[in-house]
């Protein structure tokens, strides 16, 4: 009872403090007090009783202000009874003076929340706001508490509401009726949206719901500067067309609205009212849209026929697709006239003519607006094509200029696309195939044309036609081969020739036994043909053939044609020594690779290309490296620099997707003839000498550049896959890469060490290798001949390990920020930053199944800029350099989205980096300052003077690729804001003019651009 | 003829613009430059350079496209895009607006003071002169006519050097004179013979020859012919065509009062003096010789020269390059 | 010069012939050569302008074929440049604002060495001498450029479209 005393006098003291002492902290005190039971609610009114019966409204209103607040925090607690009362108590509130209505709504927002509210107080409560309460001329947030309770009842007590029938409807209509909150209308918007969604009775009250909704179309809001809200025009703009586009009820009053807004000067009107009849489509049928049509037609024609915009164009489109699609919809069950025919008729009646005119404007709008209406249904493909083929292939034939038959192929093409989408033609009476011979026909005489525009246009047909099953014949079929050999191996604009082997692998896969029954021997026969006269045409040709070769391999049954064709050749031309040779062998090892990423995912043809031609490949190389064959380096065209590089994508695209059994089968056989010289698997074995690459002795130096193919082989099998003898072939590998004089040699030993590394398990096994190879590296570093080789081991190894994480790599990458202040080997380090950050072509990428973590870079960004900046501080002038490289390459290689955010903090080095002479800082500094400039340009705007002051010197920097990149940022600038800028306007556009006479073509072309841009800052038109 | 016009000195006066106009100040003191920049920048010699004296910035919301000193030197007025002309007063510490005149219905081409200091004169694309009475004292200035002789824009306007007769050329390829006649002024001859825009004309000292240049390509100079119909109205020839000298548009033409020369600033780079070189007798035949020829005067198009009213020999050009330069001319040996 | 704005009034010529862009010129090897000069040649100059806007429609002036590659003659060592442009009806009442876009284009974007003139192709308007000078004048040019309307029209000619 003490306590029970104790408790009244404290609540008594809050609610004083808080009613006359304005000390709103006591709210929360006396909810406390309610939640753990010291007080109750009845007692909270009790106490109050002084205040709710003052005759100062304020006192009155801060009284219920308290009860709202507390009820806000505890409605979960009240029983059903203290509902009751509190609801009949704020009801009768509601007529109060104004100063006390907030909270009062306040508390029957917290009383809208309760699970415990008997039934028909929902009801009892909306219509005492409906009654009592003028919304709109309350502020902003107490609309808004107004809504929340509607929502609040219309989630929870559906049913009763809608026992209130078409009164809601007409009380929220009320409620809203002039809004103009951005926040409260998403709210009012989302509830018109349930009313209709929910089935809420709209009784007569349809148009004036319509109406309190529509009066907002189209949005036109812009958010104020710095909106804490965020609230997007879009958000609206979204909510708005989800009411008005909800139900067919609006119909007849949203789509004259949308014709009026269709027609109206803004585009942002227009676009709305596109987008919003195309969200009316999903819903509307026949019935709605019956009496509107003729009118949205000449709207939408009118808007493609005149508008400059792309983007009103494509709505446009789409919108007369989704209307053509409705009508294809309802129109099975509609037994009244068919509204589809005559859309679709009036469609032809605008546009088809036009078609006759490809000089003219409106020949492409008219063929967008067929091929919209066409592309909705099957019905009006059918329908529209019936009509407009015939009328292609006869304007062909009429138009004989190679600019107006292109025109009309390309419209064609668009048809036959859509044909495409609708299916195979042989199941229906499609059009296309009652005009196949002349569709046939035009599309070859395109093949035929001088034109190679039109000949482009023609291949493109040609692709869509054989798509489609059963619409060539077998005798067109091979016509089709015959062009598309003609076009690829001896048209001479190089355009038509790719675009004619891409079409033979696009064809090819569909038509096997076409291509490689046809195809393939012709291109043999050619490849070995020794017809043309010239050199220089033979050999062309040639390469054209080993082009198409690799093309038309997209079927296991013709590569296994032309993969032996493509190995004979190359073993004919590799006995050469002179240039074009190398040249030849690189062209065969390019077309092989094309074979090997086609057939990749075709278990069967990978199996099949790797058995064949690695041996195949190792064969010819083992056999060219024998001491006995070649005296002098370089000797044979396979052992060049640049043919093994050809050669080690065509290994690893044929190793990198074979399954693991099979890999454990082929790696069984390469690491032993590298390991122990075993040729026996090769196809020609008998060699007159030993293979032994890891062997000592000048005499090996050809066999010890094979190791590249190894590398190529090793470094890209599955990581599951065991290698045999690992250890040992780990030790040959450091070994080589530290000692070996060659660079080629022993860099390519140090890629396939840490291409091995990279996948190793981790464990004692790896971590003694990779001690060994520190071991092996640090005294080379330190100093003697070989310091070269020991950096590119040690930034090969780093890469490897920084790519998995490895706890080792932050030594070894101190190591190399070491090294950027070493006179001799700091510009090589400062470069090998960018060989850690880039994604390698051959060994330690993904493809190959390297371990790579995602965020690498950002990681190895995060934990060493900190040290190259502290780094570049500390460093003497000489070496300064290396650390602003090293920091470039860095920044270079980070995705843009971070670069953006990490960068500001190192923009004072950046700036001063921008003085830096080496070129490649500069360049590098400039490309890193490139986004920012588009992307931060408020930070950026600190640094005008600084910015504009250094691009501008190094326009006329010797180098011309820092002269484009600081053109580029110059005209980056320009988007900085213009009163930042328009102080330095005169001078920018000065100094600009200098490159505008720059000797390099390229440059001037930037320079006219930016400067062109600098033209435009503030002034009228920009 | 080499060296015979040498460079003295170069200054950046309407950086980042283009510099349209020169006037020395009667004394030579000074000389006003206006341009692009819609500024008129007053500048005076320090050591063996020049130097801004004053910036006049306010005035004008446009180019401003020609300057004129009153015959006192205490005024400078100013012609501009704007279609206003401002006239300035010069005080101790510089230069203020005491009146700017209205009228024209759009760009002022030029302005001239005429050689009493009592008249003004004014030329615009609205295809009229007009000429306005000016009384020092209470710094006002009336127009008392308006003359709409032409029929194309008027480019230039200039008084004769002694009498009150005022020359004007235009888009219309003409070059017209005026004088008062009873209370108004009237058209009193019309220069006919250049094929294209005349863009301005240039009085002899002694105000019997005219010196034009237009966009056709040549200077033509002109003659009065005394003694026809007894005096009141002027007849005026075509003594010589100067051709073949200028590849491109003339823009400005100036005839130096010390001696018989006329220097002229050429579209592009070049700048060519011609001398007299036979004395002339009336109704004779005159004929010139290029006296000094600078092809590359300006990096852009030259569109003014000045002679300096009391040095031998100093001549001002200025250009699209936004540069004035300063140039001694020598009499080249043997002529 | 000129005053009135597009849009306003109907389309001189609602339908004209359209011609198809030539698109980018291709880098070429030399060009990369960071030694090599190259000279300003008749594309460099019509890439410069082929992609302005005309006034009237949403087409570019190649695309009028109001410029042609061949009507653009340039002089890199006499530094000239001497355009002709063809409007598409003999009484466009929009030659003098498309001629003062070539200009302006021109006057922005080539060394100041040079000396341009653009002209009406001979025999395709009506009012070609006319026209001609006005363009030739370099006072009324840069007065033009001074009335915000005519700017504000000349730069959206040579403003990139969205």
């Amino acid at each position: 009872m003490a306590a029970a005393g104790a408790g009244a006098e404290a609540l008594a003291a809050s609610v004083r403090d808080f009613v006359s002492g304005q000390q709103d902290g006591r709210a929360a005190e006396v909810a406390a007090g309610v939640k753990d039971g010291r007080w109750t609610v009845l007692q909270l009114v009790e106490a109050l009783g002084f205040c709710l019966e003052n005759t100062d409204p304020r006192m009155r209103g801060r009284g219920i202000q308290l009860l709202s607040q507390v009820l806000l925090q505890c409605y979960s607690l009240l029983q059903e009874k203290e509902v009751l009362h509190l609801v009949l108590f704020y009801e009768s509130r509601l007529q109060d003076n104004h100063l006390v209505i907030p909270s009062v709504l306040q508390g029957l927002r917290a009383l809208s929340m309760c699970e415990v509210l008997s039934p028909g107080l929902a009801v009892s409560v909306l219509k005492a706001i409906f009654q009592e309460v003028h919304v709109q001329s309350l502020l902003q947030l107490d609309r808004h508490t107004v809504y929340s309770i509607i929502t609040n009842f219309m989630s929870t007590r559906e049913e009763e509401l809608k026992g209130l029938g078409a009164n809601f409807t007409f009380g929220f209509i009320q409620v809203m009726d002039g809004e103009k909150d951005p926040r409260n209308l998403l709210v009012a918007f989302q509830i018109v949206h349930d009313l209709i969604a929910k089935d809420y009775a709209l009784g007569p009250f349809v148009e004036e719901l319509f109406e309190v909704t529509s009066c907002y179309f189209p949005v036109d809001f812009t958010p104020p500067p710095n909106d804490p809200h965020g609230i997007q025009r879009e958000d609206l703009i979204l909510s708005l067309r989800a009411v008005l586009a909800s139900t067919t009820q609006f119909a007849e009053f949203l789509l004259p609205l949308l014709i009026e807004k269709l027609d109206s000067e803004l585009q942002s009107a227009k676009l709305d009212s596109l987008q919003t009849l195309t969200a009316c489509c999903a819903i509307y049928g026949q019935k709605e849209l019956q009496e509107f049509l003729p009118s949205l037609w000449s709207s939408l024609r009118r808007e493609v026929f005149q508008t400059a915009s792309e983007k009103t164009e494509t709505e446009c489109l789409t919108a007369l697709r989704a209307l053509s699609a409705c009508l294809s919809r309802s129109v099975l069950s509609s037994d009244s006239e068919d509204l589809l025919d005559s859309f679709l008729s009036s469609i032809l009646q605008d546009c088809r003519h036009h078609l006759c005119e490809p000089d003219m404007k409106l020949v492409w709008p008219s063929a967008k607006l067929l091929q919209a209406a066409a592309g909705a249904s099957l019905r009006t493909y059918h329908r529209i094509s019936h009509s407009v083929l015939p009328l292609l292939l006869e304007q062909y034939t009429k138009h004989t200029q190679s600019s107006q038959r292109r025109t009309i192929l390309e419209m064609l093409l668009g048809f036959l696309e859509l044909q495409q989408k609708w299916g195979h033609v042989e199941e229906d009476e499609s059009p296309l195939l009652s005009h196949q011979a002349p569709v046939c026909s035009v599309v070859f005489s395109a093949l035929l044309d001088p034109s190679v525009q039109l000949q482009l246009v023609g291949i493109k047909a040609l692709t869509v036609l054989g798509s489609l099953q059963g619409f060539l014949s077998s005798s067109n079929l091979e016509l089709v081969v015959d062009h598309l050999i003609r076009l690829a191996l001896h048209e001479e604009d190089s355009q038509s020739s790719e675009a004619a082997m891409e079409a033979a692998g696009s064809l090819a896969p569909t038509y096997p036994k076409v291509f490689s029954g046809h195809m393939v021997p012709r291109l043999e026969e050619e490849l070995q043909s020794e017809r043309e006269e010239s050199h220089h045409k033979r050999h062309s040709l040639q390469q054209r053939c080993l082009q198409a070769l690799a093309a038309v391999s997209t079927h296991t049954s013709i590569m296994k044609e032309t993969v032996p064709i493509l190995l004979q050749h190359l073993q004919k031309v590799q006995k050469g020594t002179e240039a074009k040779n190398t040249q030849d062998v690189i062209s065969v090892c390019q077309s092989l690779h094309h074979v090997a990423l086609q057939c990749q995912q075709d278990a069967e043809g990978c199996w099949y290309f790797h058995q064949t031609v690695v041996p195949c490949l190792l064969a010819m190389a083992v056999q060219a490296a024998m001491p006995e064959s070649t005296h002098t380096l370089p000797g044979k065209a396979l052992l060049e620099e640049e043919v093994l590089a050809a050669m080690i994508p065509v290994i690893s695209a044929a190793t990198t997707h074979l399954s693991p059994e099979l890999a454990a089968q082929s790696v069984s056989h390469v690491v032993p003839l590298f390991l122990d010289g075993d040729v026996s698997f090769l196809p020609q074995n008998s060699f007159p000498c030993s293979f032994q690459p890891f062997g000592d002795g000048e005499h090996l130096e050809a066999q010890r550049r094979l190791v590249a193919l190894l590398m190529a082989f090793v470094c890209s099998l599955p990581r599951d896959v065991a290698i045999p003898q690992q250890e040992w072939l780990l030790r040959e590998l450091l070994a080589l890469s530290c000692s070996c004089n060659c660079p080629f040699t022993a860099t390519t030993a140090a890629k396939c060490f840490a291409g091995l590394v990279n996948k190793h398990p981790a464990g004692q096994q790896l971590d003694e290798i990779l001690q060994l190879a520190v071991n092996r590296m640090e005294p080379s570093l330190a100093e003697g001949p070989r310091r070269t080789q020991a950096l590119t081991l040690l930034l090969w190894v780093t890469k490897a390990l920084v790519l998995r994480y490895h706890p080792l790599s932050s030594c070894l990458t101190d190591k190399l920020l070491g090294l950027l202040g070493d006179m001799e080997l700091g510009p090589a380090t400062a470069d090998g930053f960018s060989l850690l950050m880039a994604e390698s072509p051959d060994v330690l990428h993904k493809g190959c199944h390297a371990d790579v973590r995602i965020m690498f870079r950002q990681r190895f960004f995060t934990d060493n800029v900190p040290k190259l900046v502290r780094g570049f501080h500390g460093a003497g002038p000489d070496v300064k350099a290396n650390y602003l490289k090293g920091l470039s390459h860095v920044l270079n290689h980070l995705p843009k989205p971070v670069l953006v955010t990490e960068l500001p903090t190192l923009l004072s080095l950046l700036l001063e980096a921008l003085s830096c002479s080496d070129r490649v800082v500069q360049l590098s500094t400039l490309s890193c300052l490139h986004p920012l400039l588009l992307e931060a340009p408020q930070i950026m705007s600190l640094h005008v003077d600084t910015l504009v002051t250094k691009f501008l010197n190094l326009t006329s920097s010797p180098t011309m690729a820092v002269r484009i990149a600081a053109l580029r940022c110059a005209h980056a600038l320009t988007s900085l804001p213009t009163t930042v800028l328009l102080p330095y306007k005169g001078r920018v556009i000065r100094a600009l003019a200098k490159p505008l006479d720059d000797k390099k073509r390229l440059v001037r072309k930037e320079a006219v651009a930016a400067r062109g841009e600098w033209f435009l800052l503030g002034s009228p038109g920009r | 003829m080499p060296e015979a016009l040498s460079l003295l000195c170069r200054v950046s006066a309407h950086p980042e613009s283009r510099c349209w106009a020169l006037a020395w100040s009667p004394s030579g003191a000074l000389l006003a430059s206006c341009g692009g920049d819609r500024a008129v920048r007053v500048w005076g010699r320090e050591g063996s350079g020049w130097a801004c004296r004053a910036v006049l910035a306010d005035g004008h919301q446009r180019t401003v496209r020609r300057v004129a000193w009153s015959p006192c030197g205490q005024f400078l007025a100013s012609a501009s895009f704007d279609g206003t002309t401002c006239v300035w007063r010069r005080h101790e510490h510089g230069f203020e607006v005491v009146a700017t005149l209205e009228g024209h219905e759009n760009e002022v081409k030029s302005v001239a003071w005429a050689p009493s200091g009592s008249l003004l004169a004014t030329c615009s694309r609205d295809k009229s002169v007009w000429v306005w009475e000016v009384d020092e004292e209470e710094q006002e200035f009336e127009c008392v006519s308006v003359l709409s002789a032409h029929s194309q824009d008027v480019k230039h306007v200039v008084w004769h050097p002694s009498q009150e007769l005022l020359a004007s050329a235009s888009y219309d390829d003409t070059v017209r004179l005026y004088r008062e006649d009873e209370d108004d002024w009237v058209c009193c001859a019309t220069l006919e013979g250049h094929t294209s825009t005349v863009w301005a004309v240039a009085w002899e000292r002694s105000g019997q020859r005219l010196v034009s240049c237009s966009d056709d390509r040549t200077l033509r100079v002109w003659q009065r012919s005394e003694g026809h119909g007894g005096g009141s109205e002027h007849s005026w020839q075509c003594v010589c065509t100067l051709s073949g000298y200028h590849g491109r548009s003339i823009y400005d033409v100036a005839w130096c009062h010390l001696d018989g020369r006329g220097g002229h600033g050429v579209r592009r780079r070049r700048r060519a003096v011609f001398e007299e070189v036979s004395p002339v007798s009336p109704g004779s035949p005159v004929t010139f010789g290029l006296a000094a020829h600078v092809p590359r005067a300006h990096a852009q198009d030259a569109n003014g020269v000045a002679w300096h009213p009391r040095e031998p020999g100093l001549l001002a050009s200025c250009g699209d390059d936004g540069d004035i330069a300063f140039w001694q001319y020598q009499r080249p040996e043997g002529l | 010069m000129v005053a009135s704005g597009p849009g306003a009034a109907p389309l001189e010529n609602a339908n004209p012939l359209i011609y198809r862009r030539s698109g980018e010129r291709p880098v070429t090897a030399r060009e990369e050569d960071d030694e090599l000069p190259d000279a300003i040649d008749d594309r460099e100059i019509f890439d410069l302008i082929r992609s302005i806007n005309d006034p009237e429609h949403p087409l570019t002036l190649e695309e009028l074929n109001v410029v042609e590659q061949m009507r653009v003659k340039v002089d890199d060592a006499q530094s000239t440049v001497s355009v002709e442009f063809t409007p598409t009806i003999p009484h466009c009442s929009m030659a003098t604002l498309i001629g003062l876009s070539i200009k302006v284009k021109l006057l922005r974007s080539l060394p100041e060495r040079f000396k341009l003139d653009v002209h009406i192709t001979p025999g395709t308007h009506a009012s070609e001498h006319a026209v001609n000078k006005q363009l030739a004048d370099k006072e009324r040019v840069a007065a033009a450029l001074e009335n915000s309307h005519l700017l504000e029209v000349v730069n959206q000619c040579l403003s990139a479209r969205s």
